[in-house]
């Protein structure tokens, strides 16, 4: 807890830091740089309040139709108003942490830079809490509607796939604005213009247009006595208003569409036939017993929409990956060229090495328990605990392979590296990748955890975290101890100079030391695994 | 070294014992049990009755004492003897989002059922023996707990095991199914299969069970033939008063709650 804390709060000072720069530099800017503060609040708004219905919509069909508990609760003598009023409030508290953990940096940067009166944090606490209750109300109407007129678990798989695309394409949208153009005074003006468009057309009818509006007032003290108090009242009486209507669509729809979403679940999903043809040559190098595990495995991934769809985030995190060394600015870099140009490369290394940590943690470590409950028939089963696991680093070794190398390869291209820096770097992606995964299978083996309702649970736990932790330490390693030979190395070549006995002992020593952390994470963590699995219970 | 179905006594468990948090789950068993027999284990909640399976099926491992099944150590070559054993579990967690024939794929590979040829008659003939056949091509998920419980039956039996371990196999069972099972553990026995059942059911225990032991808190207290245990009990009538005058007056089953140890 202490160390997920820590993180926390690390993001949070983070965000912070950023924001209040940006904001900072508004303030710079004469005349419009106030306006594009306030513009930029009531965007921060408007995303949050999409971000806030979409995340809603997901956790209110669970929370309405989908939960485990669902069926006692129902068979309970209590009112139906009852019911669904106590889940309502499980999905606005279910849904709302984003709201705190990203917007309050952001929040705070506000009042750091503008100082506002004690009334502003007063104001920004209760019209949050009234956008969360509308933004949860519309969700809760529209999730009702949608069940009412298709299955839940159809209704649910669209929703995530619709969100997952969306939150894909806000990600690209963002990266592709380039807001790296609001520090750079030649193309400044024409940003300005262009956000100054964007914020044209404001829609007076949006409650989130209301609470900044009000809220800029507060923090720029153009706040009169009263003046806003109209926005606050509408606010608040749309939130009385969202959640009345809701009562009453539920008590005409609700449990009518809970007892059709119990009704029978979905049959035979369509492409079997690419995916067997997929499955059967992808497992054929390996025996009858992996190749089983690999195929149910890949089976139970690509029929789940919830796991696949995460496939596209990650496009979308990879492509503004790599977009991102593509606009480096190289050629304004007051340090010598190609000297940065194979730092960059170096610390390239480290910084693929976390994303495909974190990736890792989603995807890998959950694969032991993503057996669930009927882990009972591999342990029964003839196959061998090691086998196993071995058959679970070959699934992810070939995908996360690919992705590492694409993150270094590309990249070092955009950097125009030099041919030993990229040979250096793609042979520690490689066999870091080996590590990495064999980490990722012996962690979960060990932290496995086979009831869960919803997988992304397992990675947050006690277990994702620390292998997350043991990962990054994995990583800043490797970088440091190849820092020393590449830093010798490439210094003797700039200055012509020829490396010592010394210097190429420390050189063999360190690469030595980088080979043993390799072989170590690779085989350590399956024993560890192996062990684990042996003794569960 | 491969399991073989002609030892005597197909299931030896020796002062078998498991232990959690200090809590005697399993209070050192020592049970033998024939080849080509039903045989019953029974007890209240609590008593020990699916951890003891759990063990013989390997899932669990015990705290001391030894599994022999078709006279293999089941603790010094685990994959070898679970080769011999088909394990029923009590409640039938799946892959949901396999259908009915690829799971038995699945399952035919983890018990290395090489040969196509074979293997699909026999895949044919246990969904039609268990009414899946229509069934084959849907996903689990769409399955009734009653038809997944038939499923894991199928794939219990697809590898022609020569010991059975069953955890309450009638759980969930209409009178059809449940008659199936009953005719199905017979057929098995005379082909000489062992099968080890735990069930609640005092009735399916009588009709089924050429052998029955009774274990409470974790112990056995009587073992026998149904009739041999009326005689221990002195009662006459039927299992279900046997067993209530057997453990009447013993404290239940692990009165204690498990955080107090």
């Amino acid at each position: 807890m202490f160390v997920i804390g820590a993180v926390g709060t690390a993001f949070c000072a983070g965000m912070f830091l950023v924001s209040c720069r940006v904001l900072v530099h508004f303030q710079s800017v004469e005349v419009i740089g106030d306006l594009l503060a306030g513009r930029l609040l009531a965007m921060i708004f408007l995303t949050f309040f999409s971000l806030l219905v979409f995340s809603h919509i997901i956790t209110a069909l669970s929370n309405l139709y989908l939960s485990n508990d669902l069926e006692l609760c129902h068979s309970m003598p209590v009112q139906m108003e009852k019911l669904f009023m106590s889940r309502v409030v499980f999905t606005v508290m279910d849904s709302s942490w984003m709201l705190i953990i990203f917007g309050t940096p952001i929040f705070m940067a506000y009042a750091y830079v503008y100082r506002p009166g004690a009334g502003f944090y007063f104001t920004l606490l209760h019209l949050n809490l009234a956008m969360v209750i509308i933004a949860a109300g519309i969700a809760i109407l529209v999730t009702m509607i949608l069940v009412y007129v298709f299955p839940a678990q159809r209704t649910r798989d669209i929703i995530i796939l619709l969100t997952v695309l969306m939150i894909a394409g806000l990600y690209l949208l963002f990266r592709f604005l380039r807001p790296e153009r609001l520090v750079d005074p030649e193309a400044f003006f024409s940003l300005v213009h262009y956000l100054n468009a964007l914020g044209a057309h404001q829609a007076a009818y949006l409650p989130t247009q209301w609470i900044s509006e009000t809220l800029w007032a507060m923090l720029t003290e153009t706040h009169g006595n009263g003046e806003h108090l109209l926005e606050v009242l509408l606010t608040w009486t749309t939130a009385a208003a969202i959640m009345v209507i809701d009562v009453w669509v539920a008590q005409a729809l609700y449990v009518k569409a809970f007892s059709k979403s119990q009704e029978g679940k979905k049959r035979r999903m369509g492409g079997k036939r690419i995916l067997d043809f997929f499955i059967h040559y992808l497992t054929k190098p390996a025996g009858v017993q992996v190749a089983a595990v690999m195929g149910k495995d890949i089976r139970t991934f690509f029929r789940d929409n919830t796991q696949w769809s995460q496939l596209l985030l990650l496009g979308a995190l990879v492509v503004v990956y790599v977009y991102n060394f593509s606009m480096l600015p190289l050629d304004r870099s007051p340090i010598r060229l190609d000297f940065l140009q194979n730092e960059l490369a170096f610390l390239n290394m480290g910084l693929a090495g976390f994303v495909l940590s974190a990736v890792s943690a989603r995807f890998v470590f959950p694969a032991i328990s993503m057996e669930g409950e009927a882990h009972w028939i591999v342990q029964s089963s003839p196959l061998k605990p090691e086998r196993y696991l071995w058959g679970k680093i070959s699934l992810f070794l070939v995908p996360m392979l690919i992705l590492g190398e694409v993150l270094i390869i590309v990249t070092n291209h955009f950097l125009q590296v030099t041919r030993g820096m990229m040979v250096l770097t793609s042979c520690t992606m490689f066999f870091s990748v080996f590590a990495i995964v064999s980490l990722g299978i012996g962690f979960g083996a060990v932290y496995p955890k086979f009831k869960h309702e919803n997988i992304g649970q397992v990675s947050t736990g006690f277990g994702g975290v620390l292998y997350m932790i043991v990962c990054s330490l994995f990583v800043a390693a490797v970088i440091v101890l190849e820092a020393g030979p590449v830093y010798i190395l490439f210094i003797s070549h700039v200055r012509g100079s020829a490396v010592t006995f010394c210097q190429w002992a420390f050189i063999l020593a360190s690469f030595l030391a980088v080979v043993v952390l390799m072989v170590t994470a690779i085989f350590k963590p399956m024993s560890m695994g192996i062990k684990a699995l042996r003794a569960y219970e | 070294m491969r399991c073989v179905g002609t030892v005597p006594n197909m299931i030896q468990l020796i002062n078998l014992t498991k232990v959690y948090k200090g809590l005697r789950a399993v209070d050192g068993i020592n049970l033998q049990v024939g080849r080509g027999s039903v045989f019953g284990f029974l007890g209240p909640n609590g008593a020990g009755k699916t951890t003891t399976i759990k063990m013989m099926a390997g899932i669990l491992a015990p705290t001391s004492g030894r599994i022999l099944i078709s006279g293999l150590d089941l603790a010094k070559d685990p994959s070898l003897v679970k080769q011999c054993v088909g394990f029923i579990p009590d409640r039938p967690f799946l892959y949901e989002k396999l259908t009915g024939l690829e799971f038995l794929d699945f399952i035919a590979a983890l018990y290395r059922l090489n040969d196509k040829g074979s293997l699909k008659p026999r895949i044919s003939e246990l969904l039609d023996l268990f009414d899946l056949t229509h069934w084959r091509e849907e996903l689990i998920e769409s399955y009734s707990h009653g038809m997944k419980q038939r499923l894991v039956m199928c794939a219990a039996l697809l590898h022609h095991p020569k010991v059975l371990i069953v955890d309450e196999p009638m759980v969930g069972l209409d009178a059809k199914a449940a008659r199936l099972v009953k005719n199905l553990f017979r057929s098995q026995t005379r082909s000489g299969v062992t099968v080890f059942m735990s069930t609640h059911s005092m009735e399916v225990a009588e009709e089924v069970c050429d052998d029955i032991a009774i274990i409470q808190a974790g112990r056995i207290i009587a073992r026998g033939s149904a009739e041999a245990l009326k005689h221990q009990a002195g009662v006459s009538g039927t299992l279900e008063h046997v067993f209530l005058k057997l453990t009447e007056g013993k404290t239940l089953a692990h009165e204690r709650s498990l955080s107090s140890y």
